[in-house]
């Protein structure tokens, strides 16, 4: 996109390391670069910024730090769930977790879930993006038909893939079935798997796209040109030049699909599998909701958030340190 | 400016006259029924509302059984619960032990209501029961029962199902291969209650050790050790025959069976208003199979009854106790079980609708009252009071399917289900010790 290496160009001289205009996007959280942007703007009135801010550290306190902190209290508490009886039983939740099989198949269905999650979103994402790009025609609509999913809620989306795919009624297993192929995700592991991370997946493409698609516009025409003249394919340009410099936007989107699999998947897989069959897609976050909401056990419950918060905390560390300050690509 | 002020003179006029028209004393009931039977909980609340003019029921629905709890118990501690709550039969023990209820006995007795227990009939009031006094009102009971297309039992060459599981097995499979339907049978929702639980007390098998639950929180579950390994077995090979079809998730197997694609179902008599309204062939219903030897005992209900939560005014309680005394009453026992398909839960009931030939006109509404009545209730088939028994049921059921869909060796599978059922129990056992 010209404006971004027409920026890149100003700015070369005080700045020789310019990241490229999706990076740019990803430092504005990381905080270092953005200092000078920061302190133009910043309110001279301290009372005025806390007042302001208030609401919104209300709503935290209230939605997220007062739950974390009596989750983390129930974690080491044996409750009934009326409120009648405490005990305390110190590590009792979480190593009953430890030795718990269900519990390890959930870690498993996880690890296994998250990273096809993760993987199945960017391939797709990826060939879309570059399919877009190269439309010529009509590139306004795709990009909306692309973008349609994320605004469906998961739930939704849920019923919907649980119903096309259901081996008894459903459309698309029905030509799955004529295809010659025994689709049954209610009877195997390996199906219910797929269909959770297919329609997880789906959902999350758009997402995905919309970044992907903003960095290959921000990927300097005249090296593509240039890859051109040098008698570069549409393909190999995309291979050699485009997905080098898309690598921060890649990395950052492999870790926002890590934590989106990780914790934001629970409606879909409530609408399409129910964790089954037999427990085969019960990943942990939904084995929280299970152990918690339907079973009525809160200190496992809570125990095992209190696992799952260790991990968001872990990987919001590692985007943090990790990805934003090394990986980072100039043009 | 002065039709504003005529008209708000008038508006607070209406609402004064209005005023008095209403009930004095109204509770909330927080229920889990929706669809048809919703509405007829409605009417039910409509019909208390009218019959007297000292208190009214507000019925509101808060979804599943599960929802409901979670709602209650949301609502309990913030000191915000409502009166009345239906909870499942398999609550039974969790809300005893909560410390939250107030004891219907106890409660009608106070208000002054005498009401014949023992006029309830044996399989609802023992569920219910603790050391003689009834501890919930008994509100929604049923029981599975076996629903069948005649049509395609006729294109097979049958009457009607056989009455043991050897035989049903052989029409299962003769309509199968005979190519009458692509799904004999569809696997039941809730086949932790038919398959397991109803199996278990029909053919005389301890389910769990101290006759049930009853006779302490200590007791193990020991299924894995009777003749329901067996008939886990049978299962499996009809699953994997495709005798046996899963509905899956979404799908009620109830509805598989209305469209016409299943040839049977084993469900709850209170699909009964779902049967009839939906299908569009001749279909009818009958007792569930038994093994060849089966000694026959009773089957065993689910459903629900209300709990009456602590914490309310004694102007409440005595709104709740004549909520009670009117559902007690035969008269809302008939129209109840005609309107719902839930079984009446009175002798007086059954027999009145019996004598008003409702059963000669309607002969599978019968059919679950039979069954429940059959025999004399033994330790084996008297229900189940078991802790957390929701939560464990969702580590057995896992467990079994594991096993029931060749993940793992069926009599394997059925051992780790007892086994992770146990440790529930024992949690259970954990947290009530701590309460004193």
């Amino acid at each position: 996109m010209p404006a971004a290496s027409d920026a890149a160009a100003l700015d070369g001289a005080a700045e020789p390391k310019r990241p490229s205009l999706a990076a740019r996007v990803l430092t504005r959280s990381g905080g270092r670069r953005d200092e000078r942007g920061l302190k133009q703007s910043h309110f001279e009135n301290a009372g005025l910024a806390c007042v302001l801010l208030l609401p919104q550290l209300g709503v935290l306190l209230l939605f997220f730090f007062i739950p974390a902190v009596r989750a983390l209290i129930q974690a080491f508490q044996l409750v009934d769930p009326f409120g009648g009886s405490v005990q305390w039983v110190g590590l009792d939740n979480l190593l009953a977790l430890f030795r718990s099989a269900p519990y390890w198949a959930s870690v498993q269905a996880t690890i296994v879930f998250t990273a096809a999650f993760a993987v199945v979103t960017l391939g797709v994402a990826l060939l879309f993006a570059f399919a877009a790009h190269h439309v010529l025609r009509g590139q306004n609509a795709y990009k909306t038909l692309i973008l349609v999913p994320y605004a469906i809620a998961p739930a939704i989306a849920g019923i919907m893939w649980g119903f096309l795919f259901n081996p008894n009624v459903g459309p698309i297993a029905y030509l799955i079935h004529a295809a010659g192929f025994a689709w049954d995700p209610l009877r195997y592991a390996g199906h219910a798997m797929t269909l959770v991370v297919l329609a997880s997946a789906w959902k999350q493409v758009s997402y995905c796209f919309l970044f992907l698609f903003a960095g290959l516009l921000a990927v300097p025409r005249s090296i593509l040109e240039a890859a051109a003249v040098d008698g570069a394919g549409p393909v190999r340009r995309f291979v050699s030049v485009a997905l080098p410099m898309l690598t921060p936007t890649l990395f950052f989107l492999f870790v926002v699909n890590l934590v989106y699999g990780l914790f934001e998947t629970f409606a879909v897989v409530d609408a399409t599998t129910k964790g089954g069959p037999a427990g085969a897609t019960t990943i942990l976050v939904y084995k929280v909701y299970l152990d918690g909401f339907v079973s009525l056990d809160l200190g496992s419950s809570a125990a095992q958030s209190l696992i799952l918060m260790t991990l968001a905390l872990a990987l919001t560390f590692v985007q943090f340190r990790f990805i934003e300050q090394r990986v980072r690509y100039s043009v | 400016m002065r039709s504003l002020i005529r008209s708000s003179v008038f508006a607070a006029l209406s609402l004064c006259a209005a005023l008095p028209a209403r009930a004095t004393t109204t509770v909330e009931f927080w229920h889990a029924m929706s669809g048809a039977l919703g509405e007829r909980v409605d009417e039910l609340a409509d019909r208390f509302n009218k019959s007297q003019s000292d208190y009214a029921v507000r019925a509101i629905a808060k979804g599943g059984y599960d929802d409901v709890v979670n709602s209650m118990i949301a609502a309990y501690r913030a000191k915000q619960q409502p009166a009345i709550v239906q909870v499942n039969e398999r609550g039974f023990l969790t809300m005893l032990n909560s410390n939250a209820i107030m004891l219907t006995a106890e409660l009608m007795a106070g208000a002054g209501y005498k009401i014949d227990w023992s006029n309830f009939i044996a399989p609802v009031a023992t569920y219910y029961t603790q050391n003689g006094a009834m501890m919930a009102m008994p509100f929604n009971s049923s029981t599975p029962i076996l629903f069948y297309n005649v049509d395609h039992f006729k294109a097979a060459g049958f009457d009607a199902p056989a009455a043991t599981w050897p035989d049903f097995e052989a029409q299962l499979y003769a309509i199968s291969q005979k190519g009458i339907s692509k799904c004999a049978m569809v696997y039941p929702a809730d086949w932790e209650w038919s398959f397991l639980e109803n199996y278990s007390a029909i053919e005389d098998q301890p389910y769990a050790t101290k006759k049930n639950g009853f006779d302490g929180l200590d007791a193990e579950y020991v299924f894995n050790k009777t003749r329901l390994v067996g008939h886990m077995g049978r299962v499996k090979k009809w699953l994997d025959d495709r005798i046996l079809e899963l509905a899956g998730q979404g799908i009620n197997p109830g509805q598989l069976f209305i469209g016409g694609q299943c040839s049977t179902v084993i469900n709850s008599t209170a699909a009964h208003a779902a049967v009839e309204a939906g299908a569009k062939f001749k279909w009818s219903a009958t007792l569930l199979p038994v093994e060849a030897d089966s000694p026959k005992k009773n089957s065993t209900i689910g459903g629900a009854a209300l709990w009456t939560l602590k914490g309310k005014s004694s102007e409440d309680y005595k709104a709740v106790a004549a909520f009670y005394n009117f559902l007690a009453k035969t008269d809302t026992q008939v129209w109840w079980h005609q309107a719902t398909g839930y079984v009446p839960v009175t002798h007086a009931a059954y027999e009145a609708a019996k004598s008003q030939g409702y059963y000669k006109d309607h002969p599978t509404r019968e059919i679950a009252v039979q069954q429940l009545n059959r025999g004399t209730p033994n330790d084996n088939s008297r229900g189940f009071r078991l802790g957390n028994s929701a939560q464990a049921n969702i580590a057995i059921k896992d467990e079994i399917l594991a096993g029931l869909l060749g993940q793992k060796p069926i009599q394997k599978a059925i051992d780790d289900a007892a086994a992770r059922g146990n440790e529930v129990l024992r949690q259970f056992e954990k947290v009530n010790a701590g309460r004193k």
